[in-house]
């Protein structure tokens, strides 16, 4: 018995006229039941990934099933079976609720009794029973999201994708998009969800990959991932920017895994908080660097983005 | 479609495209309200410029000489086929054929003198040297036009008097000849030479024809002939900006890249989109026609004569939607913003519309534009209604344009299937 619904062995990519591959061979599994975070900066090749994973593309070379099906050869298995959250709204700003989820729910396959049961229920998710006979165009960034969100789910698939369902969210709807999700993840739904809000990733998800450059950099178990890492993080501002030599040196010193400028701020990771603070405070004494303000706090997925790619996950 | 599932699919995406379109009033209004004050407009505002064409100049006739030179212009310009006369007669002065004509109820007027009969007979007396007292100046029959008539058309009818009256003057020294021969001049010697001279013409009538061979004659439409299909055909065309920008804001909505990650062929997401655009097209040219048939007449134009071959109509509206349907959905995946199908789209259907004698009919056209006219699908398309509502075509005559129209749809439809095909499934 296979765990994985996810498995891609190879997977390669390059698209017409481009000389460098988008998504560069990479090996990919997504245990059944997981909630999987996919993080990567702008041109990773994260969007290319999920594109191949929910049959939109078609992969170069390598091996790609999903839901126990070959993605090349049984593609209309595969989308019986995954549904997809993309990260623009995808609804029909002037159709209503009902219609949205009676049109896409229909090119699901479903009909009859079964289509207006899931309609019903959908419209209930996404607490929009009231407001179900009313065109998309009137609702807002939240309300969308959630209609999104709960047509995504119309067909029940074993496989959600989700591409950052939360940007331009209002605060009570994204928490009603984290709870639900979680719920549905309890209940045996597997979910591959992107995001550029690394604490949302760490909250929610309990495996990750990281990509960049069209590769896959690490992946593991989320407190795998951030306990090689380290324990904490050290953010230190000084008057001017850092030099590369200030930034070397404080990279040899015996406590500290890492160093990096970034916006003229040095982020520092160490395995030992207290004993990095003091070493690298006294290397600015001596060095004569006017310390601005120091902070630190525990590692996180944020910090070991950093320290991976050299880029914050925002930019 | 083996798939029971797709039937299913296709009518929900029928239904779906259908609401779109019925919520988006803009569309509504470049579909059916565009297309209707055209039709209305180019009906009214042509009407003159097509019977001007069409060769029916109307032309008071105000015979102050009672006479034989009166009478002969009278004849002739009534048995010439491109002039509607009307014989003032009565107390009518002069100027009274003037308000006539610039009241616009005729174009040209014809003066004849009084006593211009017994003048021209004493001028032809005098060529022939036994006339008896004063010389005199020819006669004067004058010819008035409306200030808006062509030099061409005035020249036309000049030129018709002028033959007019040279028969008249031939006739008259018939007699006189026959005078000098001693025959006595009665009525009915007038009418025998009259006879004779008309049986015994040493030239024929002179019809002018074209170099294509059809004739000043050929058949003509009426202004609402010519509007009805002409801008049916570009109100057909034009869905080409609807059908686009729908697509391409599903494209950037994110809603196309949801649906392909559903089990729905690509043929059912074209179709789906086609199939609604394909009815609008059938309304369009029902209205159209509709208002032909019922509006125009109301407003003071003729009614629409369509022809005699429904079945004809049927099969170039339905070829022509084809055309415009696939030309939209070709549109739709090659544009990538909607500013871009809006701009391609409009330009390409006006300069189609420009080119196919839509805009400015094509008999108008110099023959180089002529010629380039049959780039444009429009053009095929109002030559097969103009064959049709014009020319008594039937399925037949219509065939050549209907296979044209159907060709071109398909071949766009097959670049746009291609060319979905290619885009991300």
């Amino acid at each position: 018995m296979n765990d994985y619904i996810i498995e891609a062995r190879g997977l390669y990519k390059t698209y017409h006229g481009e000389e460098q591959a988008a998504v560069d061979g990479i090996d990919l599994t997504v245990r059944k039941g997981s909630f999987f975070g996919l993080l990567g900066p702008n041109g990773a090749g994260k969007t290319t990934t999920l594109a191949m994973l929910t049959g939109l593309l078609e992969p170069d070379d390598g091996l790609l099933r999903v839901a126990g099906f070959d993605v090349r050869t049984a593609l209309d298995e595969v989308k019986r079976r995954i549904g997809l959250v993309p990260q623009e709204i995808s609804l029909y700003p002037s159709l209503t609720a009902r219609e949205n989820l009676a049109y896409f729910g229909m090119m699901q396959g479903l009909s009859g009794e079964r289509l207006n049961g899931r309609i019903g229920h959908c419209l209930e998710f996404a607490r929009l029973n009231d407001l179900a006979m009313r065109r998309v165009e009137t609702f807002s960034g939240g309300m969308k999201r959630r209609l999104s969100l709960a047509i995504g789910l119309i067909h029940e698939p074993l496989l959600l994708f989700l591409d950052e369902p939360t940007v331009g969210v209002d605060p009570a709807s994204r928490l009603f998009i984290y709870e639900n999700l979680k719920a549905m993840n309890s209940n045996g739904m597997t979910i591959v969800y992107t995001s550029h809000y690394m604490e949302e990733v760490q909250a929610l998800c309990d495996e990750a990959a990281i990509m960049d450059s069209g590769r896959v950099i690490a992946k593991g178990p989320m407190s795998a991932l951030l306990s090689r890492r380290g324990r904490g993080v050290i953010r230190i501002q000084t008057e001017s920017v850092p030099s590369e030599a200030l930034r070397l040196a404080i990279e040899s010193l015996p406590d500290v895994q890492s160093a990096v400028i970034k916006n003229g701020l040095l982020t520092i990771e160490t395995s030992d908080p207290e004993a990095a603070i003091e070493a690298v405070m006294g290397l600015l004494r001596e060095k004569n660097v006017k310390l601005m303000s120091i902070s630190h706090g525990a590692a996180d997925l944020e910090a070991l983005f950093l320290s991976l790619t050299g880029t914050h996950l925002r930019d | 479609m083996n798939d029971a599932g797709n039937w299913t699919k296709l009518g929900a995406s029928i239904i779906k495209e259908a609401r779109l379109i019925v919520r988006d009033r803009e569309a509504l209004v470049i579909l059916f309200v565009m297309p209707l004050a055209f039709v209305l407009i180019m009906s009214l505002a042509m009407q003159d410029a097509f019977r001007e064409k069409s060769g029916v100049f109307t032309v008071a006739i105000l015979d102050n000489d009672k006479g034989a030179v009166g009478q002969s212009v009278i004849v002739a310009f009534s048995s010439a086929g491109y002039m509607k006369t009307t014989v003032f007669e009565g107390a009518h002065t002069e100027a009274d054929v003037k308000k006539e004509i610039n009241s616009g109820a005729f174009k040209f007027g014809v003066i004849i003198p009084e006593g211009a009969t017994t003048l021209a007979k004493a001028r032809v007396q005098r060529q022939l040297r036994f006339a008896k007292g004063e010389a005199s100046s020819g006669v004067n029959v004058r010819l008035i036009s409306d200030p808006a008539m062509r030099v061409d058309h005035r020249n036309l009818v000049a030129a018709s008097l002028s033959r007019a009256l040279a028969g008249v003057e031939n006739r008259l020294l018939w007699e006189q000849f026959a005078a000098l021969a001693g025959m006595k001049i009665t009525p009915e010697r007038e009418k025998e030479i009259r006879e004779l001279l008309a049986a015994n013409r040493p030239f024929e009538e002179v019809k002018p024809e074209d170099a294509a061979g059809a004739g000043v004659n050929a058949p003509m439409p009426t202004s609402v002939q010519q509007s009805v299909p002409a801008w049916s055909l570009f109100a057909m065309f034009f869905i080409v900006i609807p059908l686009s920008v729908t697509f391409i804001k599903e494209r950037q909505l994110g809603a196309l890249t949801r649906l392909k990650t559903t089990p729905v062929p690509p043929l059912v997401v074209m179709a789906g989109k086609a199939i609604p655009y394909f009815i609008i097209n059938q309304l369009q040219i029902a209205l159209m026609l509709a208002v032909g048939f019922f509006v125009v007449p109301l407003l003071g134009a003729e009614a629409l004569s369509a022809g005699n071959s429904p079945v004809g109509i049927a099969l170039l509206t339905v070829s022509a939607s084809l055309a415009a349907v696939g030309f939209g959905l070709m549109t739709a995946m090659f544009c990538k913003t909607t500013e871009q199908s809006t701009t391609f789209g409009g330009t390409s259907v006006i300069v189609f519309a420009a080119l196919g004698g839509i805009m400015v009919p094509k008999f108008l056209m110099p023959q180089f534009m002529q010629s380039l006219s049959i780039i444009s699908p429009l053009s095929w398309g109002l030559d097969g209604f103009l064959d049709i509502f014009v020319r008594g075509g039937a399925v037949r005559d219509i065939l050549p344009e209907a296979a044209g129209l159907s060709f071109f749809g398909l071949i766009c439809m097959g670049i746009a299937a291609w060319r979905f095909g290619l885009k991300p499934r």
